[in-house]
């Protein structure tokens, strides 16, 4: 998005929208009935026993909860561009802790686990989702080339894969090769096949990315190759990838951190990544949300990291061209 | 755009390349390879403390573990052990990717279709659990939405379809409005505990199981007498199919209960309701 | 290799571009019609007729970026057909020169020139970066060297352009309405460079309107209509004593 030259007056400074996004917070949080949390709670010296205070303290909740929200909201908006964006980040950060703090953790017991699932869960996990994409990669290129190729076989083989590895579930195609592949006679472990599934499923799904970003590239590259009697090969490997690339890269770096996240599905075949740890080792002492949060904890963090190597690479292509 | 049939040709190797070096051409006399290879590979539930669950350094533990584990002593090979989905163990058709499953499995005839069972190495109470807040019996959970695992005995049991073979005498007595499937019991354990009726009135699994929970601070309680007893067994893969195995299976389990062993592994991992030692290894 | 002998051995005096009742259509449309043309080496031809005459499907044809669907083409005595074998060989030593450019954006401009000497004559990246040199110090732009395409005017590009095509050291040169998207204070710059090109004996093929260049430059003037030759003839007679009726109104209109 381009910004417009001319700044607008913000709205939050206009009274008009301040009582109007009050009155709406204010409905949301009556809604919604916090008396029984924390906030009752806070309130007990106005309102009495929060479970009794009945449409009194209800709203009076309401009210504090509301005017708090907009005067945060009023606040922040006083603050430069950088400071609103980490101050909302921080806030929305702290509200997530006060989520995961009310399940009443334990942290000796998250602890005693996190190295288990570190060395063994999250190494698997990075395993999997780093093997599939690198084979989904390939994939991609070649059905991308085969889906634009007008070799009717190709086209096809091609357009028939994508269509039927975007149609399934891929739980289902998880359970179709690992029960599947053995019947034709191939024998493959949980861990290939689960690799085997991501691979072809994102491969489909690249395959569409890396066509449109090679379609993209003007026909004019193609005639000054061709011109100057480059063969097809080094037509696809110097001119049209390298700068395809750039194109493609957004839209596969989502794919990559939806890959991470979807890895978890193999753990139906009983491989010891980090969902399948995350929902078996709290069983025993039956503390199953400090492994949960645990594992979700750990794929956000990795997210982030990918979403920062995504932008490095994007900036690195930016200055380039 | 011409494409380069050499470009295909070469995924279609690598593809094949993946796959063959997973491929093992396995066939037939499973218990040859076993000790060819030194070592059984046992499939078994990684989530159904105190019979089988991963302990803090990441190891098996449990009764069905240390069973699997006197077994593999008692074969002179190594134990190996495999944590697929219940459903995909309870259907069968292995492909020799495990040999035998020590994991409490009740024969039925639906699953002997597809699955030997050479063993049965002891016997456990199913019961229902409720919210400790819930006022409901027995009786009552009829037209109630109970919670199970999926493809297991209990949900057999819930549907009014449970074939056991070999089985105590039992009565279907609830027949629910809506069975709730899980893929494992810990995922009806947590809907339960949030309150009488919010997802589920109540629930039915190994009694075991829900004694464990109870111990862990578990806000539910155990309901009426055993809803049924289910001999649980060894089970091996019809689909390959190895008398020698199963017989070897069948000779260890036999010796165990003989010289106690068996016995003794129960009364280490169960409890009664009363915290007293449960031997579930002798048939009710 | 084969191909390349026979272009070796060619004569002065045999045509080094030969069309004989060359036909294509765009679906119903009719493109070209009956084309009959010869080209000696070191000719200059200039192609020019109105828009939609034909002429730059006619250029297109000749290292085959388009298809013919009837009649021959032969270059250097090789047939283009679409069963041939070694197009590219045949390409290789056809430079073009387009109206857009098609400069390869990710690379510098040396990158560009040295891109075809390296990767398809196999010449080393040393020998490939001396020629490529040379080249631009020939167009003049040796300072561009290690820009990118983006950062160079539209004129300085199409020199580069031109650069890129010489370093593969062609035995025919065809230009693409070559000036057409220049904003005008730079349509001289390129054509200073393709006059030079011409004195220095290049055999060059052009589609252009600029007929100060045709008059210079060509040794034939080429002119289509309808995807038809109408008239061909030396620049004095093509436009001081034209032939045909639409020779005329299209000489009119494009000096008046």
């Amino acid at each position: 998005m381009f910004v417009d030259t001319v700044i607008e007056d913000k709205a939050l400074h206009k009274p008009a929208f301040l009582i109007g996004l009050f009155v709406a917070v204010l409905a949301f949080f009556f809604a919604f009935n916090f008396t029984d949390t924390f906030f009752g709670e806070f309130l007990r010296p106005v309102i009495g026993e929060p479970k009794e205070s009945g449409f009194f303290g209800r709203l009076a909740v309401s009210i504090v909860l509301a005017v708090l929200f907009v005067l945060n909201l009023f606040v922040i908006s006083f603050f430069k561009l950088k400071g609103q964006i980490a101050i909302v980040w921080i806030e929305l950060f702290l509200l997530f802790l006060a989520f995961a703090y009310s399940f009443d953790l334990k942290m000796s017991f998250i602890q005693s686990r996190i190295g288990l699932m570190i060395s063994q869960g999250l190494f698997t996990t990075i395993y999997i989702s780093a093997v599939s994409i690198v084979i989904a990669t390939v994939i991609a290129i070649v059905g991308a080339i085969a889906k634009l190729s007008n070799n009717g076989f190709a086209f096809a083989i091609a357009s028939f894969y994508t269509s039927l590895f975007r149609g399934l579930p891929l739980l289902l195609q998880v359970y179709l090769i690992y029960k599947g592949l053995p019947q034709i006679g191939f024998m493959v472990d949980a861990v290939p096949a689960g690799i085997t599934a991501l691979s072809l499923c994102y491969g489909a799904y690249m395959t569409e990315i890396f066509r449109a970003g090679i379609q993209s590239i003007p026909r004019g590259q193609w005639e000054a190759s061709r011109a100057l009697g480059f063969r097809f090969s080094l037509i696809m490997r110097k001119i049209i990838l390298p700068q395809a690339v750039p194109i493609i890269i957004p839209p596969t770096g989502n794919q990559f951190i939806a890959m991470l996240k979807d890895s978890s599905l193999v753990s139906v075949l009983g491989v010891w990544e980090l969902m399948y740890l995350a929902r078996t080792l709290g069983q025993r002492d039956f503390r199953h949300m400090e492994m949960l949060l645990t594992a979700a904890m750990i794929y956000w963090a990795l997210t982030i990291v990918l979403e920062v190597i995504q932008a490095r690479i994007e900036e690195k292509y930016k200055q380039k061209g | 755009m011409n494409i380069k049939l050499s470009l295909n040709n070469a995924v279609v190797v690598l593809l094949i390349a993946l796959f063959s070096i997973s491929m093992s051409a396995k066939a037939g006399d499973v218990y040859d390879y076993i000790k060819l290879d030194n070592e059984i590979l046992i499939a078994t539930d990684a989530n159904w403390a105190p019979f089988s669950y991963i302990d803090d350094d990441g190891v098996m533990q449990g009764f069905d573990v240390d069973v699997g584990r006197e077994i593999a002593k008692r074969m002179g090979v190594e134990a190996r052990f495999i944590t697929p989905a219940w459903d995909v163990i309870t259907a069968g058709n292995w492909n020799m990717r495990w040999d035998v499953s020590v994991g409490s499995m009740t024969p039925t005839a639906s699953r002997s279709e597809v699955l030997n069972f050479p063993a049965t190495y002891y016997y456990t109470p199913a019961a229902f659990a409720v919210h400790e807040d819930s006022t409901l019996t027995v009786p009552q959970l009829s037209g109630k939405t109970i919670c199970t695992t999926a493809a297991s005995t209990w949900e057999m049991y819930l549907q009014g379809d449970l074939d056991m073979l070999n089985a105590p005498a039992f009565t279907y007595d609830v027949t629910p409005g809506t069975i709730t499937s899980l893929v494992d019991g810990a995922a009806c354990l947590d809907d339960v505990r949030l309150g009488a009726g919010v997802r589920n009135d109540g629930m039915i699994d190994s009694l075991p199981m829900i004694l464990a929970a109870i111990d862990a601070g578990y806000p539910i309680k155990v309901l009426g007498d055993p809803a049924f007893y289910e001999p649980l067994s060894l089970a091996t893969d019809k689909g390959n199919d190895d008398p020698e195995l199963d017989a070897e299976l069948a000779r260890i389990i036999t010796e165990m209960q003989k010289d106690y062993s068996l016995s003794l592994l129960s009364i280490q991992h169960f409890k009664n309701a009363d915290g007293t030692s449960a031997d579930y290894t002798v048939s009710y | 290799m084969e191909t390349q002998d026979q272009t070796s051995n060619l004569s002065e005096t045999l045509p080094v571009i030969s069309l004989s009742g060359v036909n294509k259509w765009y679906g119903d449309f009719q493109a070209l019609s009956n084309i009959d043309l010869e080209i000696k080496l070191k000719e200059k031809i200039v192609i020019c007729g109105p828009s939609g005459s034909g002429k730059s499907t006619l250029i297109r044809c000749l290292n085959r970026l388009e298809a013919h669907q009837e009649g021959t083409i032969h270059v250097s005595g090789i047939e283009l057909h679409e069963r041939m074998k070694d197009i590219d060989v045949v390409r290789q030593d056809i430079g073009m020169v387009f109206q857009s450019f098609n400069l390869f954006p990710h690379l510098t401009v040396l990158e560009n020139c040295m891109a075809g000497p390296n990767w398809v004559r196999g010449i080393d990246k040393n020998e490939a970066k001396k020629r490529a040199i040379a080249m631009l110090e020939q167009v003049k732009i040796p300072e561009q060297a290690d820009k990118y395409p983006e950062q160079l005017s539209g004129g300085q590009q199409q020199r580069v352009a031109i650069a890129r095509s010489l370093c593969m050291q062609p035995k025919v040169m065809l230009f693409d309405e070559p000036t057409s998207a220049l904003d005008p204070e730079m349509v001289s710059e390129v054509l200073d460079t393709m006059i030079e090109l011409a004195k220095s004996g290049m055999t060059m093929i052009c589609v252009t309107h600029e007929m100060g260049f045709a008059r210079q430059v060509a040794d034939r003037v080429v002119f289509m209509a309808d995807g038809e030759i109408v008239e061909q003839n030396s620049p004095e007679e093509f436009f001081n004593n034209p032939q045909h009726e639409r020779t005329k109104a299209f000489l009119d209109q494009i000096l008046k």
